[in-house]
């Protein structure tokens, strides 16, 4: 896990939304409950919605299956 | 007494030509009056704000500052050109400082509400918690950007701030109709063939001095060696728009006296013809048979004027060095137009002055001009 946030604030640096939108999933997919899995997921949706990135309906078809969005 | 003043004042400019003054100076050097104008003269009508080529893409976009108002002018990802107020329905936060292409969505910087390029709300991260994106007190679809209503004519984007005036169709009908014949694609040159120039003065006396050809042969005496004053009309519609026209335009010719390609279907009018009109408030048009130009006000203070200079063609690809060619002679003349224009505004620091007099014969476009500002002014309250 730490290796994933040093990735993300690396991917933060170089303000890569497409590496942030493949990097929260990765967060999201490794967060032990549902509230932090949907946070990094939520990440993943707006990186994906701001760089028109193909994987931003799935991510919200996830969220949206959750009750989150 | 102070209001009682300025609507004798009004009254004065409204007088028949002949008889009239002009616009008193506080018109020109009170920022007071330049609010009051702004809500009278820019924010109820149809004013030019940009042209469609700023935004030439889709996702293309570019904040705009008009009357202190912070702007986006937007092409959205269907390639509709929208001008949006510039912030979040969230916290009033500005959405894009700088101009850039949208790639997907535009996400507020501060807590990444998300907008679609068309100004819908689409996402409202953790607005009910943590990864929560909902909440039933946040509507998405009653918090889209706020729309500015706009009208594209000519390639120029007109808006009205204030939403009250009636379809651009309705109050340009009469331009639309004269101008029938030029209802034609109009291809905007490109980097080469726009140029900004930064002006001293009260936006109106850029409109004043582009109205009328009185000055022609002592401002322009280069343009004067083949468009004589007496070759000159004057054009009028009050409460419109006002100008000149020319018998005489000539086309520019290259080093092989090439041509830039003429507009199709144009009568024998224009052959020789050439019209030039401020179209009310702050647009400025030309009209040729072989290329347009508009000239976008931008009124950045009382005293302070950009003018954003737009040169179009009759087809998308012209000579580059006729383009620029073009551009220069162009810019020589509207750059010979800046001294007068900062000299009326020092001169509107005259305590006392009247606001002038009006040539019958040769002013008679600018007393339209002043006489919509007052009409205006006076409707104002």
């Amino acid at each position: 896990m730490a290796d994933l946030a040093r990735r993300l604030l690396d991917a933060h640096a170089r303000d890569d939304r497409k590496a942030l939108v493949a990097l929260y999933e990765e967060a999201a997919n490794c967060a032990n409950d549902l509230d932090a899995a949907c946070f990094y997921l939520t990440h993943a949706w707006v990186f994906a919605l701001d760089a028109g990135h193909s994987a931003a309906d799935a991510l919200y078809d996830r969220l949206h299956g959750l009750g989150r969005a | 007494m102070a209001k009682d003043i300025e609507l004798d004042a009004l009254d004065a400019v409204r007088r028949p030509v002949a008889s009239a003054n002009g616009l008193p100076n506080a018109h020109y050097t009170d920022p007071d009056m330049f609010r009051t104008e702004a809500q009278a003269l820019l924010m109820s009508t149809w004013a030019g704000l940009a042209v469609t080529a700023d935004v030439p893409e889709p996702g293309d976009a570019v904040p705009m500052d008009f009357l202190g108002m912070p702007l986006l002018l937007i092409r959205d990802k269907q390639g509709e050109v929208r001008v949006f107020q510039n912030i979040c329905r969230h916290r009033g936060m500005m959405l894009v400082p700088e101009p850039r292409k949208i790639e997907g969505a535009i996400r507020c910087p501060y807590h990444s509400w998300c907008y679609s390029t068309a100004g819908r709300l689409v996402s409202t991260p953790h607005v009910g918690g943590p990864g929560h994106n909902t909440h039933d007190a946040i509507d998405k679809d009653t918090l889209g950007l706020i729309e500015v209503p706009s009208h594209i004519w000519r390639e120029v984007v007109f808006i009205n701030v204030d939403g009250t005036a009636p379809p651009f169709e309705e109050v340009h009908a009469d331009l639309i109709a004269r101008w029938a014949e030029h209802d034609k694609p109009l291809y905007h040159g490109g980097a080469d063939s726009t140029f900004v120039l930064d002006v001293r003065t009260n936006w109106k006396l850029a409109v004043e001095n582009y109205c009328e050809s009185y000055h022609l042969p002592w401002v322009h005496p280069g343009l004067n060696s083949y468009s004589r004053l007496e070759d000159h009309y004057n054009i009028e519609a009050p409460g419109h728009y006002s100008g000149q026209g020319t018998l005489v335009y000539r086309q520019l010719r290259g080093v092989n006296e090439e041509v830039f390609p003429d507009f199709e279907g144009l009568s024998e009018k224009w052959v020789e013809g050439g019209e030039y009109v401020a179209l009310y408030p702050n647009v400025l048009l030309g009209v040729q048979r072989d290329h347009a130009f508009a000239i976008v006000l931008d009124p950045v203070a009382q005293d302070h004027t950009r003018e954003h200079i737009h040169l179009f063609y009759a087809t998308p690809r012209t000579d580059e060095g006729m383009r620029a060619k073009n551009a220069t002679l162009w810019k020589t003349v509207f750059e010979e137009d800046i001294g007068v224009c900062e000299g009326m505004q020092r001169g509107r620091s005259a305590p006392g002055f009247d606001g002038g007099r009006f040539s019958p014969a040769m002013d008679s476009p600018t007393h339209c001009f002043h006489d919509w500002v007052a009409m205006r002014m006076q409707g104002h309250g």
